[in-house]
């Protein structure tokens, strides 16, 4: 490594130690939980930078790696969303249906190359990105199937299909999910610089290059956490709903 | 009034529209809640369904609109069993007044047109619902959420007869209510019911059944009539 390498590192752990000798000494409880995070970070952005340098020599891997990250998003979100039968793997659907269809029309139409170095971090950003609208709309979603059964069942009773019933909800629950990101785009540049910004610019992008980039990430994450939002609602939905009974099987809160 | 049963008799009135429930048995999470319950809902009458709170009155009135499904039993409407019925039908063939009203957002008139396909809170149909239920005068145009209990008790009861329901069932109708509203609600089921609207008060308030219920039935559908006091036994 370079003396500038070594410098980043050094300063990284600087700070990592410091939090933690901060915490330790105003008592917080958090001293040890710094620390194992810093030497977490570390351990998996290391054997992350080996496994994307093999994938640069063998980009056919690109796949499996992207294939990877999915599979940790889908086991993350669904994890939150276990009340429903079946959520790790919707949660698999609602995430990799949107990101992966954005990021193969980007690729497809050019925005970005059809490289490793460009497939990875767009489907990376729009996989997480889905994964949070995924959680965040589908948690509400099901706290407000659990606690709100006497509208529901007072909509129910007035002649709605199940489907009308639980609309309110369903629009709340998506919104709820969009939230971050529409702040994060409105606030774009004002409140923070992006991670996709930052990268390109650190890693001697031209800020003209780095803006449009970060543009095109920004707004395809608008439309990926959306459709993933409505997806893991619908889901949801369809998952509690008796078939031909139109009534709800309210999901236990856990 | 529990000893005078106007109309037609029984039998009569539940081939022409009524609710019979019979051998109703439903458990939930290890508990037997409905154990050979039974219900008979003729129209042009009001029923009251005793028992003391969480004896089951709900969880019946919620098996007839098929918002649960007994583990055994049988129910008809108008001697249709409800299972061969769609339950979007069914709910309007017979309306459901929960315990606790839910308003919807937007005014008095907007909840009872709700349950109205293409028609708005001004239309004639919910200012003469509203009015069935008891609130005469510019109510439509009230926010719904700033109404008293008593009062959105009544709303729920408009948005419930605006799709002329063969069948109304409440659910502790008084629950929320002061003495004075509350006999108000009772007068409104009698004109109700004088119209031919077969009405069951899921209650364990006895003397307002006594008020205001031609018959009054326990949840085994023993007579109720005679008990002299609030509390009944459950089925």
């Amino acid at each position: 490594m370079s003396a500038q390498a070594w410098t980043q590192v050094a300063a990284a752990f600087a700070f990592a130690a410091l939090a933690s000798g901060l915490a330790w000494r105003l008592k917080l409880g958090l001293g040890s939980g710094i620390a194992l995070a810093a030497v977490r970070a570390t351990v998996q952005l290391a054997v992350v930078g080996l496994v994307i340098a093999v994938i640069y020599e063998h980009p056919p891997l690109a796949v499996a790696f992207v294939a990877a990250m999915l599979l940790t998003a889908a086991l993350t979100s669904g994890g939150r969303l276990h009340a429903v039968h079946g959520s790790r793997i919707w949660a698999a659907v609602a995430i990799g249906l949107p990101a992966l269809s954005a990021t193969g029309l980007l690729l497809a139409v050019g925005a970005f190359e059809a490289t490793p170095q460009a497939a990875i971090p767009t489907a990376g950003i729009l996989i997480g990105g889905a994964m949070a609208a995924t959680t965040l709309t589908g948690r509400r979603l099901i706290e407000a199937l659990h606690d709100e059964q006497d509208a529901i069942e007072a909509r129910l009773s007035l002649g709605d299909d199940v489907r009308s019933a639980v609309a309110p909800l369903v629009r709340r629950a998506v919104t709820t999910g969009l939230v971050p990101a529409i702040d994060q785009t409105r606030s774009v540049g004002l409140v923070s610089l992006p991670g996709t910004f930052v990268g390109l610019i650190l890693g001697g992008a031209t800020p003209e290059t780095a803006a449009r980039v970060q543009l095109v990430v920004l707004l395809a994450l608008l439309a990926v956490e959306l459709l993933a939002g409505l997806l893991i609602a619908l889901t949801i939905v369809r998952r509690v709903t008796e078939p031909g009974a139109e009534r709800i099987n309210p999901p236990a809160l856990g | 009034m529990l000893a005078a049963v106007p109309g037609p008799s029984i039998s009569t009135a539940l081939a022409t529209g009524g609710v019979s429930a019979t051998d109703l048995w439903l458990s939930r999470g290890g508990r037997e809640i409905l154990r050979g319950a039974r219900l008979e809902v003729p129209r042009a009458c009001v029923t009251a369904l005793i028992a003391p709170s969480g004896a089951g009155k709900s969880t019946l009135l919620r098996c007839v609109t098929r918002l649960l499904d007994p583990d055994r039993g049988t129910i008809t409407v108008g001697g249709q069993d409800v299972q061969t019925i769609p339950p979007r039908e069914l709910r309007r063939r017979v309306g459901l007044v929960a315990q606790r009203a839910t308003m919807f957002p937007g005014t008095v008139g907007d909840n009872v047109a709700y349950a109205l396909e293409g028609v708005g809170p001004a239309h004639d149909r919910v200012r003469q619902a509203i009015e069935a239920a008891g609130l005469v005068g510019d109510w439509a145009s009230r926010a719904a959420d700033e109404l008293s209990g008593g009062e959105q008790a009544r709303v729920a009861i408009a948005r419930a007869l605006v799709r002329d329901p063969e069948v109304l069932l409440l659910d502790e109708p008084t629950a929320a209510l002061d003495h004075e509203t509350g006999e108000l609600v009772g007068a409104t089921l009698r004109r109700l019911a004088e119209d031919g609207i077969g009405i069951c008060l899921a209650i364990h308030d006895l003397p307002f059944a006594r008020r205001f219920a031609d018959r009054a039935v326990h949840l085994d559908g023993s007579d109720a009539t005679e008990a002299g006091r609030d509390e009944a036994p459950a089925a």
